[in-house]
């Protein structure tokens, strides 16, 4: 009787143990907020980023996806995020709250730069050209879609509400070519990353644009956390998951899919040109 | 040919055939227009479709004047529509400008919409039916029930233009063959249908003059109305041909009749001089030891013989059956005298006889006779005794004249009828005026008739026709 007791509890236990971390998981699952710092409207690379991330964090990951900056931003300071993929811009925005996780490498390097397009066919050759037309700029809180125009329009004295004719925000990268390509607008403020990135997997839209102006090199979008919450569990399994990308099959597919190289620790001196920026901006 | 001239039997498989082409068109043209309207109503219920659908997903943004998501849905909404049927949409704002478009290079942000909106139809209006590939609607961009802006929209109608040519070559060959097919059965089944009516035609037109009856095996079979038709004509034709025959015994007995009219005063005539002639052969026998009275009474009796021998001969020339076509000699007006004077003398006639013709036309000998006759024997009924009557002829080359004139008191309406008309004939009364009539007609020649104060003439006059 005992034995059979035993028996049982033994079992109990064993398919305790067995189903413990997988409910575990459920109860705890990571969320990432991502912003259209890339290609977010890819399924595939969103799927492999997961997988690699649920990989080196052995939880289950909640990619969060928003429309605007601002709201990834938001749900981020608020706690609805463990961790976000932001833009420098935003970053430098609540530097005193946030701190970075690591920084994506493109090309060697965590930097990127911020393109200024126009339709193939456009005579504009710089910034200066392209007064009076419609431009689409990607996210008021974007660094390459925003900040680099508008810091260089106020370099000259001007801004883009009166420099240009109309500005509209497309709340993407891609929606920023999609806009110069059809001539909505006759130019876009875009990510030079997500553009070069373009140029590979949707050819034809991104030769419908041509890039007239590049900036100088940026600090590319940072994966970041509230500072109160480094060194606690998820933040730090995320942050050993990104940074061990590299080191699991699904997290080379992921970088792969991204085009990235890998994501390195980082350091606060990247941002020093979009700190500039802001400054300029801020006059 | 003109229809009105063209005979029944193909006029009616004509109309009957046109009949079928014009049905065929009348159904082929509701039958595109019933697709026309089908056509019609799947556009406007497509472009309704797309515009509510479009008015719902843009309505936030025009109120908010986002230009980048107001050209996203559209571009969207075009992705998916593949290109097709959607070719452009406009969203313009209230004041007409444009807020963006599916294609903003043909109509750019804060452009003008009006030139867009020239010649663009309403939900209502809009129509596939012309040859244009494409069609333009514009409607008012409604949001929570207030006009925020409006949206024009062009349509690819490509595949209902080329849909609506297709139905109509299917139709136009379709139909054309149906028709062809229809009109020829048509055709066909409507001359075998009056092939009975060709064939009276035909036996009405028959060489004889007569019409000719048809034969049973030619009679159509299983059609009452058509064979009744037919029976009816062959009993027509029959009582035709037996008037024709009863008319034809009729002026043959009226040979016999006048001369059967004439019998007692040629009996007379006869009878008259053979008591002169006994008288001479008893005075031959008595005396004939004195050669002066024989030769006397001899010579009497050869004169007596002679007029007898005439009288003989003018009542068998009269009645001589192979006479017929024997040309008109000036010897028959005196045989007519011989024959008609001594009647003339029994009603105590004065008879005036004038033949002026030294050469006559050619004429038929048989008829002549028969007219001058019957109109004498009429003409002497008609004066009362101690009257008179005078016959006249007259003769060139192309035409004689015969006037018959009598102190009688003028032809009764029914006689004139008789002589002048083809009317029918009243029952009763004789048929010699009607003969005259009929001999004068056959040829070809013409009966006046005149009234004076006591005297009637009739005169006949015959064209020239040599007897054949």
């Amino acid at each position: 009787m005992s034995q059979t007791l035993t028996r049982r509890q033994m079992i109990g236990s064993a398919l305790g143990l067995a189903l413990r971390p997988r409910l575990a998981r459920a109860d705890t699952s990571l969320r990432l907020g991502l912003t259209p710092v890339f290609l977010d409207n890819d399924a595939v690379v969103i799927a492999r980023l997961r997988d690699a991330l649920a990989e080196g964090t052995g939880q289950l990951i909640d990619l969060v996806q928003r429309r605007t900056y601002a709201e990834v931003t938001g749900l981020l300071l608020e706690g609805g995020v463990d961790a976000a993929w932001l833009c420098g811009y935003p970053y430098l925005q609540h530097e005193n709250i946030l701190s970075l996780l690591g920084v994506p490498s493109w090309r060697g390097a965590p930097l990127y730069q911020s393109y200024l397009i126009t339709a193939p066919d456009d005579p504009a050759s710089g910034l200066a050209d392209l007064r009076g037309g419609v431009h689409a700029f990607s996210d008021p809180d974007s660094n390459s879609g925003w900040l680099v125009t508008a810091s260089d329009l106020s370099r000259v004295g001007e801004r883009p509400e009166t420099f240009f004719r109309r500005t509209m925000f497309a709340y993407g990268h891609r929606n920023v070519v999609r806009a110069v390509a059809s001539g909505l607008s006759r130019s876009g403020s875009v990510d030079g990353y997500v553009w070069e990135v373009l140029a590979q997997l949707e050819p034809d839209l991104a030769r419908a644009t041509k890039v007239i102006t590049k900036s100088e090199w940026l600090g590319f979008p940072p994966f970041v956390a509230l500072r109160e919450r480094i060194g606690t569990s998820p933040v730090t399994a995320l942050q050993d998951a990104l940074l061990g990308m590299t080191g699991t099959d699904p997290g080379r597919a992921a970088l792969q899919s991204l085009q990235l190289d890998a994501v390195t620790p980082g350091h606060p001196g990247l941002f020093g040109g979009i700190r500039a920026r802001m400054q300029d901006l801020a006059g | 040919m003109r229809l009105s001239r063209m005979p029944l039997s193909l006029r009616v498989p004509v109309i009957s055939a046109g009949l079928m082409v014009l049905v065929g068109l009348v159904a082929s043209q509701q039958v595109l227009s019933a697709l026309g309207a089908v056509q019609d109503a799947r556009l406007r219920e497509l472009a309704r479709l797309h515009i509510d659908g479009l008015s719902v997903a843009l309505g936030p943004d025009v109120l908010r004047r986002d230009v980048w998501e107001v050209f996203d849905t559209l571009d969207r909404a075009r992705s998916a529509m593949d290109g097709k049927r959607m070719i452009l949409t406009v969203v313009g704002d209230e004041s007409g400008r444009v807020l963006a478009a599916s294609d903003p290079r043909r109509a750019p942000v804060d452009s003008d919409m009006s030139g867009l909106l020239a010649g663009a139809g309403t939900l209502a209006t809009i129509s596939a039916a012309g040859a244009d590939p494409m069609v333009r609607v514009a409607a008012p961009l409604v949001f929570q029930g207030r006009e925020t802006g409006q949206i024009l929209t062009e349509l690819d109608v490509s595949d209902l233009v080329a849909e609506r040519r297709r139905a109509l070559a299917a139709l136009v060959a379709g139909n054309a063959l149906a028709i062809s097919l229809l009109a020829l059965g048509g055709y066909v089944v409507m001359r075998r249908i009056l092939r009975p009516i060709s064939l009276l035609a035909a036996q009405m037109e028959s060489a004889t003059g007569l019409p000719e009856p048809i034969p049973g095996d030619r009679i159509p079979k299983g059609d009452s109305e058509l064979a009744r038709l037919v029976q009816t004509y062959n009993a027509m034709s029959g009582a035709v041909e037996a008037k024709a025959e009863a008319e034809r015994r009729l002026a043959e007995r009226e040979r016999f009749v006048s001369l059967g009219r004439l019998s007692s005063s040629l009996a007379h005539e006869i009878n008259n001089p053979l008591g002169g002639l006994l008288n001479a052969t008893d005075t031959i026998l008595t005396y004939a030891d004195r050669p002066d009275v024989v030769r006397s009474s001899a010579a009497l009796i050869d004169r007596g013989l002679r007029h007898l021998r005439d009288v003989a001969r003018a009542t068998l020339d009269q009645n001589r059956i192979d006479r017929n076509g024997m040309r008109l000699a000036l010897e028959d007006f005196d045989d007519l005298r011989t024959l008609f004077e001594p009647e003339a003398t029994r009603l105590g006639l004065r008879l005036d006889w004038a033949v002026a013709a030294s050469a006559l036309p050619p004429l038929e000998a048989a008829p002549v006779r028969q007219i001058a006759l019957n109109l004498l024997l009429n003409a002497a009924e008609a004066a009362e005794s101690g009257g008179w009557v005078a016959f006249a002829a007259d003769a060139s080359d192309a035409e004689l004249r015969l006037s018959i004139r009598d102190s009688g008191a003028g032809l009764p309406e029914a006689s004139l009828r008789r002589l002048l008309t083809s009317d029918p004939m009243p029952p009763g009364g004789g048929v010699g005026l009607r003969l005259v009539h009929d001999l004068v007609a056959a040829g070809g020649g013409r009966i006046d008739h005149s009234r004076a104060v006591a005297a009637t003439e009739i005169t006949v006059t015959l064209p020239a026709r040599a007897p054949c």
